[in-house]
This record gives structure tokens, sequence and C-alpha cells, in this order.
């Protein structure tokens, strides 16, 4: 097996590597309950995170699994208002290149853009969400979350509820998910769902669908309003007909199923208070996981920078 | 001075066997083909010409000869580089893949809305250029699809076409009142059926790849409610129109309709809608990032169905050069289009003729005596010198494209890599 | 190829048990074996077995020290990592890491500095099944189970039969 340099999306990696990604993740996650939540695997290792869209919790996680790693970690701040011309991240990328990073943490609203930098640098290319594209790190902290919690992923069925047509999440969580054998299903508002035959993937349009489906976990996306140019469904509605109300948690605790979030969480939209406290929410494992699979990913993935220089 | 004859071609439009005399004053001409006539060439049944002793002889057995042709859809600038040399450079690559004379559809460097810039742009063509470049008028000043462009004064300098280039006029007030004033000086719309406010923010056809890639599709509806939208309107004028580069079957569809109840009205199909589908977009490949976007292979199949029953009267390259450093962009920043003149005739013939998919007189209409009918219009006063010269194809060679064949100035052809047959001589001498 | 078979390697562990033995009595405190994944650990498990049939017993511990090494091959892709098992604070415990075989000295080096993330040991010695000489690094394994009569620059391969399905050393 070739070492790889970079992580732009869960379909380009094979299944071992998948597979590898996680177990290391388990061995990260053991790092955290030591005295010294640190390794010396990444010493001297330059990391940059690169986000030109805002984002706290993801580029917090990565800079935290940077750190017990002990790499050096490098915040490049892209100013939001001068944000938008791809020829930017282009210049760009020679300025990264001069600076000898080994690894570069991107996130951009441009579908595509990690590939691009991928492609002309020598640092290891991680993509931390690309427009609709992929996210891969949630993909790999989710699937990681659900192997903690059921022991295995083959076998399970989750549904992805909400903004499918713009949620890189759904892409590479349904993409891992499902390379790992577990059943995949979408619901949300029609508009925001694609067609199956598009996608592969059940397409449901209401709860009782899904409660008729049988699941184990409910995977709630977040209903990303900033991202759309003019509203795909009337905003009052969402709660009511896709959300977790009150009724359908008895209804999900009944069934003993679990709950997970990417996060940020919009409650009262995509979920009620209470589901934030139900016994099977897994969100904060979800947040803890996060490190983990990051450290896992960033400790595979191999620069080119050392070979040549 | 002693004339060529070529002897033992198959002219192409027939498949009869012909002989060929090349001289100055020479010609030919044919009804079926729409009264074309042949330039510093007279055509004639094999065996009927006997060439005498000294003059050049070229045995053309088992090559084509056919008129050259016309291509009403090709942009010449080549961005970053002297307009010039853009016009020099777009002329060596059309002779190069068949073509003679084109329309030039307005782009930022070559922003035909005043008297000026049309005739240092024909000074230009004069000079540099040994392919024919008829520039196409701008509808909006600047294109910007706010206020007209002086027809008159562009109609004075031989203007037949308007058309704002890739933008689409979503000012309807304006637009209706500029088909309604070009009525009268003959002049043809030429645009794109297209809803701006359904297809902004969007870069492909909607499917699977725009899924996988999380890029905003483009609805089919919005052609359909374009073309239905400006064939109203031109029926209301009066007003001739030309709708540019269908992509999708609704398309097809709304045309057929159109030309079944008698309405007067043109259409174009770009070479690569009949080759390719939004799969060739693969994995960002920006090369394949055009607009209207590439779709489905139903598609294709319509629009090839569109051209061979006449609904769609010609093929086109929708030549648009685009530098390495664009094309190197993420998707969504990369500008759209692809080049196409350097390898028309061999990409028409390798994908379409050859495997039977259109006739060489289906194609000698639809990229020749159509295109050509459209630029110069019959009824225009204009002295009718239009002549057309001929070319000789060779379907014999085969070779992989690579970027030395590429002469226009930037490689996104899609065709290099590929295996092409056919190679073209243009002009003949 | 010649080969030590399992009764070879059987009768060396239980040397090298005795040798523990015979290390405790003159120790207080207590033992713990850590094994360097992969391989050492399994030593360390075959050797707690023996000791408590003699009636010694000693806690397991097991280390995987990927994280700490210094000489990745950048050319190739990592393994899994696995989880090192210590569930005890090493804070005064007698501790004898377990390796399979001995070399440069650099995975020594990386384990010794995984150890002490986990406490401050009151000492630790260093025993493999064989050592080969070829040393990197200022470190020399207080005991060695198995010489083995091959030029130091050969390569020695370890089967063990919870990994590999037997018992067995391969060398040219």
């Amino acid at each position: 097996m070739n070492p790889r340099k970079d992580l732009l999306t869960i379909g380009s990696l094979s299944t071992e590597e998948i597979n590898t990604i996680l177990d290391s993740a388990t061995a990260m996650k053991d790092i955290f309950t030591k005295s010294v939540k640190k390794v010396p695997a990444l010493k001297g290792k330059s990391v940059l995170t690169l986000f030109y869209e805002p984002s706290t919790r993801t580029r917090s996680s990565f800079e935290v699994a940077a750190h017990r790693l002990s790499a050096d970690v490098t915040t490049f701040t892209v100013s939001t208002s001068s944000v938008v011309k791809g020829e930017s991240v282009h210049d760009t990328i020679d300025t990264l290149m001069s600076m000898k990073m080994d690894y570069i943490i991107v996130r951009h609203k441009h579908s595509g853009i990690p590939a691009v930098i991928a492609r002309h640098c020598k640092a290891a290319v991680i993509n931390a969400g690309d427009g609709a594209h992929a996210h891969p790190s949630q993909a790999f902290l989710d699937a990681f979350t659900i192997r903690e919690k059921y022991g295995e992923v083959a076998g399970r069925r989750v549904v992805i509820i909400g903004d499918i047509l713009h949620s890189r999440v759904a892409r590479s969580t349904s993409c891992i998910l499902k390379r790992l054998g577990a059943e995949v299903a979408y619901m949300g508002p029609g508009p925001l769902v694609p067609l199956q035959k598009h996608t592969g993937i059940p397409r449901f349009t209401n709860w009782d669908q899904i409660f008729e489906w049988r699941p184990d976990v409910i995977y709630l996306l977040r209903v990303q309003n900033e991202r759309m140019d003019a509203p795909f469904f009337p905003a009052g509605d969402y709660h009511q007909a896709f959300g977790v109300t009150e009724e359908r948690l008895e209804r999900i605790d009944d069934l003993n199923l679990s709950i997970m979030h990417p996060g940020p969480v919009n409650r009262g939209v995509e979920i009620c208070d209470a589901a934030m406290d139900y016994r099977n929410t897994l969100i904060n494992d979800q947040v803890e996981n996060g490190i983990a699979a990051r450290m896992s990913i960033l400790y595979h993935l191999t620069p080119q920078t050392q070979n040549n220089d | 001075m002693t004339n060529t004859y070529i002897l033992n071609a198959t002219w192409a439009p027939t498949g009869e066997k012909c002989d060929i005399c090349l001289g100055p004053g020479k010609s030919s001409s044919f009804e079926k083909l729409g009264g074309l006539r042949t330039c510093d060439a007279e055509i004639q049944p094999a065996g009927s010409m006997s060439a005498p002793d000294g003059a050049r002889r070229i045995d053309a057995t088992g090559k084509l000869v056919m008129p050259a042709l016309f291509d009403l859809h090709a942009k010449v600038e080549v961005p970053g580089r002297s307009k010039r040399e853009s016009v020099s450079r777009t002329g060596q690559a059309a002779a190069q893949g068949g073509v003679w004379g084109m329309l030039v559809i307005p782009t930022r460097g070559f922003m035909f809305d005043n008297y000026a810039t049309l005739d240092s742009f024909n000074d230009a063509v004069t000079q540099r250029s040994a392919t024919e470049m008829l520039p196409a008028g701008t509808i909006s000043l600047g294109a910007q699809g706010a206020q007209q462009a002086p027809y008159n004064t562009l109609s004075a300098r031989g203007v037949n076409i308007l058309t704002d280039g890739d933008r689409v006029p979503d000012n309807l007030l304006m637009l209706h009142r500029a088909m309604k004033y070009a009525a009268e000086l003959n002049l043809t719309f030429a645009i794109r059926g297209d809803v701006p406010a359904l297809t902004a923010n969007t870069y492909m056809h909607p499917g699977s790849t725009s899924y996988a890639l999380g890029l905003h599709g483009t609805p089919a509806c919005a052609e359909e409610i374009g073309i239905e939208t400006l064939l109203r309107l031109a029926e209301d004028t009066g007003a001739r129109l030309h709708i540019q580069t269908v992509s999708t079957a609704e398309g097809v569809e709304s045309i057929r309709r159109a030309k079944a109840r008698g309405q007067a009205v043109t259409a174009e199909v770009a070479l690569h809608h009949l080759l390719y589908t939004h799969e060739n977009v693969g994995d960002y490949d920006t090369t394949f990032k055009v607009t209207p976007p590439l779709r489905e292979r139903s598609d294709c199949e319509a629009l090839l169905a569109g051209v061979k029953d006449g609904t769609i009267d010609c093929i086109v390259t929708d030549h648009t050069p685009c530098t390495p450093f664009d094309k190197k962009q993420d998707f969504i920043s990369a500008p759209q289009g692809m080049t196409a003149l350097d390898t028309f005739l061999p990409a028409l013939y390798t994908h379409l003729v050859k495997p039977g998919k259109l006739s060489w007189a289906e194609l000698v209409q639809a990229c020749c005596v159509a295109p050509l009918s459209i630029a110069e219009p019959q009824d225009s006063e204009s002295d009718t010198d239009a002549s057309v010269p001929l070319l000789l194809f060779d379907p014999e060679p085969e070779y992989t494209v690579t970027p030395d064949h590429i002469v226009c100035g930037t490689m996104n052809n899609p065709q290099i890599g590929t295996t092409l047959c056919g190679s073209v001589t243009l002009p003949l001498q | 190829m010649p080969t030590i078979g399992k009764d070879a390697i059987d009768a060396a562990l239980d040397n090298w048990a005795e040798r523990i033995a015979v290390g405790r009595s003159s120790q207080g405190g207590e033992l713990a074996l850590i094994g360097l994944i992969s391989h050492g650990d399994i030593l360390a498990q075959r050797l707690i077995q023996r000791l408590e049939a003699r009636g010694i017993y000693a806690r397991y511990g097991a280390l995987d020290i990927s994280l700490y090494r210094d000489d990745f091959d950048m050319k190739q892709s990592k393994p899994a990592l696995r989880s090192s098992y210590l569930p005890f604070s090493t804070d005064g415990l007698h501790i004898i890491l377990v390796d399979d075989v001995v070399q440069t000295g650099r995975t020594v080096r990386a384990a010794l500095n995984a150890l002490f993330e986990y406490g401050r040991p009151a000492s630790v010695q260093l025993h493999c099944l064989t050592d080969r000489g070829g040393r990197e690094l200022p470190i020399s394994p207080d005991y060695s189970a198995l010489r083995i009569d091959a030029p130091s620059t050969a390569k020695v391969t370890l089967h063990l039969q919870e990994t590999d399905g037997c018992d067995e050393i391969i060398y040219p």
C-alpha cells in the first residue's frame, strides 16, 4: 500500500485504509485518559489550518488533535470579506509552499478547492469541508462513534435527516457508513433530498416512513440557512415537520434509538431541548471522538515534504 | 498560371465521384445546397474533365471534397494575448479544423457595440487571418443587458447577427424593444434559452455527478422556459431569432413545435453537447465546464435527432479559449467553455460520421449550408458573392491529439489525448 | 533457512522466567512486565504465566510505541495503531520491558519515553528474546534469552502461536 498524502474524500480511500484509521483512532482516544495527553508522533511537523469559512468547532478539534500529536499549529487567518474568489486560493498556494508546511487543513465554501490545493502542494492536505462536497474527518468521527456505541458499523441502519442537498456531512458520512456495511437512508423536505437514482440512497420525506424503516441511529443535520440563496422551504415548518419534537423523542426512546448531530445544534429547529439530554444522544461523544479521529487522520497521512528536501 | 486538377475525389454531399479544377474565377453552383457556390473551383462528374499535360494533378482517390465549414459560434479572444494574435491563431486553428469562416461572438476584448471596435477588428482580420471572421454585434451596450447597442451603426458595418455572447438578456422589456427596433433592420437575434434567475450559482447538470461533487445543478426547465419566452417575443416583434447552443431534449422539442407551427426560427447545437454528458465532468474536470452544462445521454440523442430532422439547423464549435491558469482553478471559479476549432472536422467525422450517426450530406448541411445562410441571409441586399472554398478531407490518418496539434492558443480542448481520424487540407491550392 | 522451533523457544522462556524469579528474590515492591507491541506483549503474558507457576505475581502491561518512534519510513504507509494497555500507574513499580528482538535500540528508546508518561517507576530493566547487535543508541538489554548464530545484518523473523499460528524463529 502506498502512503496516502491527502484526505480529500471518503470515496478515494480503500476500505482497508478506512479501517486502519478507525482502529488507530481507538488507540488515540486512550491517550486522552493518560496524565500526559500528548505523544511525540508529529514532533517538529508543522500544521496549518486554512479556513475560508468560519468554523470554531472543526478548527479547534483539528488544532487540539495536532497539539496532542506534538505538531506545531499555525492558523492562517483569511478575512471573511476578501474570500470569495478562487484566484485568491490559487495565489495562496504559492505562499503556503514557501512556508514549507507539512499538513494543511482547509475549509472552503467552493466544492473541490482542497483538491486544487492538494495537486499543487507537497504538504498533506486534509479537507475540513468544501462546499456541499465532502467532510471526511466528520465521516470518520461519526463512523467511530457508531462503532464505539454498537461494536461495529456493519448491519446498523442510520437515517440522515435534514438538508441533504447542501450537506457535505450527509455525503461523506453516508459514504463511510455504507462502505463499512451499514444501511443509510435520507429524510428531509422534498426539495432538499436528492433522488435515489442520483444518490443510491433510499429517500424518505416523513417520520412515519422512518419509524417503519426501523433505524438504529437518527442523524440530524444542521439546517444551513446561510447557504441558500432563496429558501427551499418555509422556515417555520421545519421543527414540526422534520425536527425531533417531544412526541417523536418519546417514540425514539421507546425504540431505544441513538441521536447524532454534527453540531452546532439549532435547538427548536432540528432538535428539541429534551433530546439534548436524552440518554442515547451521542452528540458529546462525537465531539470527543472528533479529536481522536483527527489525530488518527493526521498520523496516517504522509506529506511529501520529507522525501525530497 | 496553370490550374490544379484534383481527380477521383468523392463529392461529400452526394457521395459521387468527381473531378475538380482549381483556378481563379472557376466556380460551380449547387441548387441542392441552397444555391451555394464554390469559390475558385469547378466541380464536374468524374471522367468529364481531363487535365492537360503540364497541369498540376492530384490523385484524390479515397479522399473527400466538400465545401469548407462555417462556424456560427466561436469566440476569438484568447485571454492574455493581443487581439491581433488572437485573430491570427484562431484563423489558423479554424483552417486546421476545416472551417473557412465563422461568426465571432462578442467577448470582453471584442465588444462589438460600436463602430470603432468593429473597424479595428475587421482590419486585424484582413491583415492577420486567412479565415473569414464575421463579427456579431451586441444586443446591449457592453453586453450588460441594460441599454440597446446602436443597431443602425452596426448594421451599416455589415453586422447581421446580434448576441450578448454568454450573457442572456434578463431584462425582457429591453429585449422586447430591441427586437421591435432591430426587426426593421433585418437583424437576427442569437440568444441562448435560459432564465438567469433559475440558473444563477449553478455549475452543472443536476444528477449523480453533481450530487457526488456537491455542485448546484442547472435545471433543464430553465432552457425550455427561456426558449419559449424568446419564441413568443420573436413572434410578437417579428424579429429574426436564432436559438444558440440548445442542450436539452425539452429545448429541441420547443423548437420543433415552433417550426411545426410555421415560425421562422433557427437553432444550433454545440458539438460537445452531442458528444459528452455530465458524467465527463468526473472529478471536477474543468475542461468539461460549459454553459449550458453537459446533460444526459438521452439529451445528446435528442439533439442529434434534432440535427437530422432539421429542427436544429447547425452544429457549432462554441469555441471558447480559456488559459491553463484559469482552468486550473477549482470548478466553481474556473471559466466555462472549451475549444474545438482545431479539431472540428476530424472530431465530427470520428464521432458522428464514421460511426454512422450522421451522413456527410447532413454534415455539410449543418456545418456549412445552414450556418452560412443564417450568417448571411439571402435577402440581404449585399452583393451575393458569398462563395465557399473547398476542402479536401482524407479519412485515413488516425492519430492521437497532442498539445502540438493545437494552434488556437489555449489547451482546453477535450480532444487532447484522444484518438481522431482524418486530416483536412484547407485551403486547396 | 535455519529455524528455531517451539521446544527451543519454550526452553528459553523457562530459563527467562527462572532468571526473573531469581532477580525477584532480592527485590521488594511490585513487579510489572510490560511487553512491546507486537510480540513483546505475548512474550510478557507467557512469562507472567510461568512466574505464577513459581508463585510470583507480576502485573501485565502492553505498549504500542508507534507514536514515539523517530524512524518512520515515510515512504510506507503506517499500520493501524494498537491500544497500549497500562491500567495502573507505574509509580514505584519495578518494571521489566519485554521485547522480541533488540537491534538498533531505537524502539527501546521510544518505549522508555512512552513508559515515563504513565508515572515514575522504581526501576526499569530491558529483557529480550534475542539480541541482534547493531546498536545505534547507548542501550543494552539486561537479559537476552536466546543466542542466534547469524550475521548481525541478517533479518530474523519471529512467529508466535497467538498471532502467526506457530512458534518459530527463522533466520538466514
